[in-house]
């Protein structure tokens, strides 16, 4: 029932998000006519309006993501304000395995023995009694 | 000596099997065989000063995961913004992850009104920016690619004779690292860095179209008042470029400076002839100032500039040229 309910919704949801996001991203013309320097960077980059549609969307999937991550929900709008296009884009895209400074290394002991040698071979850092 | 961004994880005590530990040093020899010690441009070592150190950077000890939040403190406390670590760890860390993400790190400098310019990722850049007096936000990962251990450090000096950085990283200030773990860790994340400047000042390595992106994804998220200082710099650095012209004639016009709007205009038409939306720009200017011939002039040139803008510059003509008719 309820997959049938979402199989119906989902299309919906689509069309709408993606109708209610062109006219901002698909009619960029400023205040008198004059094209702003981020349009005209955006055009250098051959940048198509599907992909500003896709930067419109990608700020909202941050914005939820971000709320999963458990960022506190009045923090999240002012930062996913401050990304770039390109920037929401990638978040948008992989924010669950970009390098985050910083993650947990696995406990394994033949990952140990590696990670030692190495830090003495100067190759990684991860003890601190190394050096 | 530090702990990284991470707590250490106890380890098993089960005994590995002595072959496997003989494959693996054999192994990790030819490994470090191959990982060759950095090497620097004889233009660089001649530039830079011998040895720097920014002593004038705060240090903050890093609690738990918060590498991120505690380097943007330091960069950002030494270029005058008050904040501090507690402030910027909603700012920027993200607790699902336990660590903070790159272009977080870059946005929350944006938030605090100092823009981020990620440097070219090469030692050469890092060193020429610390000789400038620019300490530099460096991504590293301190374990190898399989089991990452990201962190983010602030570099602060180097000794050119000795071969070391020196790093504000982690719970130690002025950690001396040998350039080659340095540069071991540091090659893992593509050598990210990155350094937070005033509006108005530039890194000393950066390229025209890396400054044009940094300063416009700025703008966007601060606005052209913020912005401006950044563009003047940039046009004066770059003299030759035109997008620096365009974007600094913009960001004049934002700010009801419409004379000098048009300088900057022209400036962009005169170092490249075919950038239509200069033309474009000129020409609405020049007919908000009332020059409404010259406004013909610019816009009958971006009219026949093909491209994205082509038919909004043939509007603006067709319209001022019917108003100019109608006036005769």
């Amino acid at each position: 029932m309820m997959k049938k309910i979402c199989r119906f919704l989902s299309p919906l949801l689509i069309a709408a998000l993606v109708l209610g996001s062109l006219p901002v991203a698909a009619a960029p013309s400023p205040a008198g006519g004059m094209v702003t320097t981020q349009d005209a960077l955006a055009a250098e980059r051959v940048q198509s309006d599907r992909e500003r549609i896709h930067a419109v969307l990608a700020r909202d999937d941050v914005r939820e993501q971000l709320v999963a991550q458990g960022v506190d929900p009045a923090e999240v709008e002012a930062r996913v304000a401050a990304l770039s296009d390109a920037e929401a884009a990638q978040m948008a895209e992989r924010l669950d395995q970009m390098p985050a400074g910083a993650s947990v290394v696995g406990a394994l002991f033949a990952v140990f023995v590696i990670l030692l040698v190495t830090d003495i071979l100067g190759l990684t850092n991860v003890f601190p009694f190394t050096r | 000596m530090m702990f990284d961004c991470p707590r250490r994880q106890p380890t098993s005590d089960r005994n590995a099997r002595p072959a496997g530990v003989l494959a693996l040093v054999l192994m990790l020899l030819l490994l470090a065989g191959c990982a060759s010690a950095p090497r620097l441009d004889d233009t660089t070592r001649a530039a830079v000063a011998p040895r720097v150190l920014l002593d004038d950077v705060p240090f903050h000890g890093q609690r738990d995961y918060q590498c991120g939040p505690a380097s943007l403190a330091m960069t950002l406390q030494h270029d005058g913004v008050e904040t501090d670590v507690d402030a910027l760890i909603p700012q920027v860390f993200t607790p699902g992850r336990e660590g903070s993400v790159q272009p977080e790190m870059l946005a929350t400098v944006r938030r605090h009104g100092r823009i981020p310019f990620v440097i070219e990722g090469r030692l050469d850049a890092l060193l020429t920016e610390l000789d400038a007096g620019h300490p530099v936000v460096v991504m590293q990962n301190l374990s190898l690619p399989a089991w990452p251990l990201w962190h983010y450090a602030v570099a602060i000096g180097y000794d050119l004779e000795a071969r070391e950085m020196i790093l504000h990283s982690g719970t130690e200030a002025q950690r001396v690292e040998s350039f080659r773990p340095f540069d071991a860790t540091w090659a893992r994340s593509d050598r990210w860095a990155f350094v937070a400047l005033s509006p108005g000042e530039l890194p000393s390595t950066i390229a025209p179209q890396a400054a044009l992106q940094a300063i416009g994804d700025f703008e966007a998220a601060r606005g052209a008042e913020a912005a401006l200082p950044a563009w003047e710099a940039l046009a004066s650095r770059f003299p030759d470029h035109a997008m620096a012209h365009f974007a600094l004639g913009n960001a004049r016009h934002a700010e009801a400076d419409l004379e000098g709007a048009i300088g900057a205009f022209r400036d962009a038409v005169a170092s490249d002839a075919t950038l239509a939306p200069a033309w474009l720009n000129l020409g609405l200017a020049l007919e908000s100032a009332g020059r409404s011939d010259e406004a013909l002039d610019a816009l009958r040139r971006a009219a026949a500039l093909p491209g994205r803008w082509q038919p909004h510059s043939r509007e603006a003509f067709e319209r001022l040229s019917e108003e100019a008719r109608r006036s005769e």
